[in-house]
C-alpha cells in the first residue's frame, strides 16, 4: 500500500530521478578532508537557529518594559523547556559562527574561491555579512546591560567617521546619518528595538535562507573542490570520484552527530560563556558597564578600530579587510589551487589565520597602550596577507609559464 | 597520511581547539574581577534549605529598597498598599510552589510597566534619597555571582565606594551576621537557579542526549564502513 502511495507521488514529482541524479549520480573527489565537513555542520546549525528561534518568537515581547523579562523570567523560569530553547538559541549563535570561520579558512586554504567558484565565495561572503547582522541585531533583543551598551558601541562606529582628515564636515554627516538611521533616533528605545526584532526574526532570516540556497546550488553547479588543487577529469579519473550518497553523506552525518554531542555539552553544561553574566542585569543607559566588548565573532575587527589611533582610519581599516576578503578571487590570480601546492601562500594563510586569532584575543584584553601597539602589527600581518597575495600570484605565473603552462 | 600532513592537522587542531578554549571556556587575558567567599558563607549559598530563611530575611532587611519581583516581593511600601493585592491577583501571573504534595501560590509576578505605575510614588521618594533608584534583584545573583553579592551585602562601601547602600550587618555586633548575608545570597541563588530536583533532570537529559549523539555517530561511522566496503570503496 505504501509502495503504491510512494510511486503514485513519484509519478508526479519524479522525485527517485532527482534523487538519483542529486544524491547518487553526482559524484564528489575521494580525497575530501575533514574540514570540508564544515559547510554542512553551518547548515545544520541554521536549521537549529530557525527552529529554536520560531519557539523564543512565541514568548519574546520587543518591548522596552517587557522584553528583559520576557527573556529572563517568562522564558527561562515559566515555559516548559524554554530555558532549553535560549541555551539551544544563544549557543548555535556562537556555534553559527564559529563553523562559518573555520569554512571560510578551510575555504582560503584550499583556494575553493578561484574559478570556476568565485560566485560560490563572493555569495558566501553575503551570508558571513547577513549573519553578523543577524548576530547583532538578535543582540539587542535581551535588554540586558551588554546587549543595550553593545549595541550603543556598534551603532555609534559609523559616528567615527567625524575622524576624517579632509571633508569633516561631510563625513560627520554621513557617519551621524548612517549611526542615527540604525538606533532610530539619538538613543536606543522602543523604535529600535522593534527594528531589530524585525530585522532579526523576518527579513535577515528569510535573506540568509535564499542566500543559502544560492550558495548550495552555486557549488553544485562548480563541483566541490579537490584539496589536491585541481579539477578531476570525470572521464579519464573516475576512480578519484565517489558517489555523493552514501560516500560523503554517512561521513558528514557521523561527525554531524558528533558536533551535535559537542554542541549540547555546552547547551546543558557550559552556558557562561554564551550567556554572559553582565547581561543579567536589565539595560541602564544611565550605568555604563565597566567593560564593554562586542562579542567574540567581531573581536579582531573591533581590535583593528581601536588599536589605530584615529577612529577614521579604525573605521576604514576594518571596514577594508572586509571587502578584500570580497574580494579574494580576484586578488589571488594564480593559475595554482590549495595551499598544498603553493608554500608562499601557505606561509602567509599561516600569517594571516595566527593574525586573525591574535587580534580576537587581544579584543578581549584591556585598551593599554601596548596592547594598541600590538593590535596594529597584527592589523598590518593581516593587509599584509591581502597584499602579498598579488605578488604571490604573479610569481607563481612565471613558474606556471616555466612548466609549459602544468599547474 | 605523511609526516608533514600529520604536523598541519596537529598544528591546526591545536590552534583552533586552543583558541576557542581561550574564547569560550577560560580566558586568563580579559579583565575580571574576583571576590573572596569564607567556606562557611559558601557552604550556606550552596544549600537549599537556607534559602527560606533567606527570603524572610530579605523581606525583612532589603524589602524596603529592593523588589524581587521574580519570585513575588516587592517594595513593602508598596505591598502594604491597600490595592496592591488587587493589583497582583488582576494584572499579576501566580508563581506556584509545591507544598506537601500541592501546588500553592508563592506570590504574585507582576509586570515592569504595571508595577513601576502603582509604585511610582514610592520609587521617586527612594530615588530622591538614594539619588537613584535601587535596583529590582531578580537576577542580581546571574549578574553578579556569589562572591562580589556577600561582600557587598557585608560591606557596601568596601566593595563600590560612594554607594548610597547603606551597611545594614554588623559582624562586630551580631555574630551571626555573616550567616545572614550567607543566607539572604542562599536565597537570591534559588530565585536564578532550577531547584535541585529540576537541576539533576536537566543534568540527566544532557548526558542521555549527548550519549545518544555520540552512539549514533559510531553506529553511523560502522555502518558507512560496512557498505563502502560491500560497494568496494
Amino acid at each position: 500500500m505504501l509502495r503504491r502511495i510512494v510511486d503514485w507521488i513519484d509519478e508526479r514529482t519524479h522525485a527517485r530521478d532527482l534523487y538519483r541524479e542529486q544524491m547518487i549520480d553526482y559524484k564528489v573527489p575521494k580525497n575530501l578532508t575533514f574540514p570540508y565537513v564544515f559547510g554542512v555542520l553551518a547548515l545544520i546549525t541554521f536549521v537549529i537557529q530557525i527552529v529554536s528561534g520560531i519557539i523564543l518568537i512565541m514568548y519574546y515581547k520587543p518591548v522596552m518594559a517587557h522584553a528583559f523579562d520576557s527573556v529572563n523570567y517568562t522564558i527561562m523560569k515559566e515555559i516548559s523547556f524554554g530555558w532549553l530553547f535560549r541555551h539551544i538559541h544563544a549557543a548555535g549563535a556562537n556555534f553559527f559562527l564559529a563553523i562559518v570561520y573555520l569554512h571560510m579558512f578551510t575555504g582560503i586554504y584550499y583556494n575553493a574561491y578561484k574559478k570556476p567558484r568565485e560566485l560560490v565565495w563572493m555569495v558566501g561572503w553575503v551570508i558571513y555579512f547577513t549573519l553578523l547582522t543577524t548576530a547583532l541585531t538578535g543582540y539587542l533583543l535581551p535588554w540586558g546591560q551588554l546587549s543595550y551598551w553593545g549595541t550603543v558601541v556598534t551603532t555609534e562606529i559609523p559616528a567615527s567617521l567625524a575622524d576624517a582628515p579632509i571633508l569633516k564636515s561631510i563625513f560627520a554627516a554621513i557617519g551621524e546619518t548612517i549611526s542615527i538611521w540604525m538606533k532610530g533616533g539619538y538613543k536606543l528605545e522602543d523604535l529600535a528595538l522593534g527594528r531589530f526584532f524585525g530585522l532579526h526574526v523576518l527579513l535577515l532570516p528569510l535573506v540568509l535562507l535564499a542566500l543559502v540556497s544560492v550558495h548550495l546550488f552555486l557549488v553544485r553547479a562548480a563541483g566541490i573542490s579537490n584539496p589536491e588543487g585541481y579539477e578531476i577529469d570525470k572521464k579519464n579519473e573516475p576512480e578519484k570520484l565517489a558517489p555523493f550518497h552514501p560516500y560523503v553523506t554517512l561521513k558528514e552525518g557521523a561527525v554531524a552527530m558528533g558536533y551535535l554531542a559537542l554542541f549540547f555539552f555546552f547547551v546543558f553544561f557550559n552556558m557562561s560563556h554564551f550567556l554572559p553574566a553582565d547581561n543579567f542585569e536589565p539595560a541602564d543607559p544611565l550605568k555604563t558597564p565597566p567593560h564593554i566588548a562586542p562579542e567574540w565573532y567581531l573581536l579582531g575587527f573591533y581590535e583593528v578600530f581601536r588599536s589605530i589611533p584615529s577612529k577614521f582610519w579604525g573605521f576604514v581599516a576594518f571596514n577594508l579587510i572586509l571587502i578584500l576578503l570580497l574580494l579574494l578571487p580576484f586578488l589571488d590570480f594564480s593559475p595554482f589551487k590549495s595551499a598544498r601546492r603553493r608554500p608562499l601562500f601557505f606561509i602567509m594563510f599561516l600569517v594571516f589565520l595566527f593574525s586573525s586569532m591574535i587580534l580576537t584575543i587581544l579584543g578581549t584584553m584591556a585598551p593599554t597602550p601596548t596592547n594598541a601597539q600590538l593590535g596594529m602589527f597584527f592589523t598590518f600581518l593581516v593587509f599584509l596577507f591581502f597584499l602579498s597575495l598579488p605578488v604571490i600570484s604573479f610569481l607563481e605565473w612565471g613558474w606556471y609559464k616555466a612548466r609549459g603552462g602544468r599547474s | 597520511m605523511n609526516v608533514w600532513s600529520a604536523v598541519k592537522t596537529v598544528m591546526f587542531t591545536g590552534a583552533t581547539l586552543l583558541f576557542f578554549f581561550v574564547i569560550w571556556i577560560y580566558n586568563p587575558f580579559s579583565p575580571h574581577e574576583e571576590y573572596e567567599l569564607p567556606e562557611e558563607a559558601e557552604q550556606i549559598i550552596n544549600d537549599p534549605k537556607f534559602a527560606a530563611e533567606g527570603r524572610e530575611l530579605f523581606k525583612q532587611n532589603c524589602a524596603s529598597c529592593h523588589s524581587l519581583r521574580y519570585d513575588g516581593i516587592y517594595l513593602a511600601s508598596v505591598a502594604a498598599k491597600p490595592e496592591w493585592s488587587k493589583v497582583e491577583k488582576t494584572q499579576g501571573k501566580p508563581i506556584l510552589e509545591e507544598k506537601d504534595g500541592k501546588l500553592v501560590v508563592r506570590g504574585y509576578f507582576v509586570p515592569r510597566d504595571v508595577y513601576e505605575a502603582v509604585a511610582v510614588q514610592d520609587l521617586e521618594s527612594l530615588k530622591a534619597t538614594f539619588g537613584k533608584v535601587p535596583p529590582d534583584l531578580s537576577t542580581y545573583y546571574l549578574a553578579r555571582g556569589p562572591g562580589y553579592l556577600y561582600q557587598f551585602i557585608l560591606d557596601p562601601g568596601r566593595v563600590l565606594p560612594g554607594t548610597s547602600m547603606p551597611k545594614l550587618f554588623m559582624p562586630e555586633y551580631d555574630k551571626e551576621a555573616t550567616r545572614k548575608v550567607a543566607k539572604i545570597v542562599a536565597y537570591m541563588r534559588s530565585v536564578s537557579e532550577p531547584p535541585p530536583g529540576e537541576k539533576a533532570k536537566r543534568t540527566l537529559m544532557g548526558m542521555v542526549t549527548i550519549g545518544y549523539f555520540l552512539v549514533m555517530g559510531v553506529l553511523i561511522w560502522i555502518y558507512r564502513k560496512r557498505l563502502l566496503s560491500k560497494m568496494g570503496y
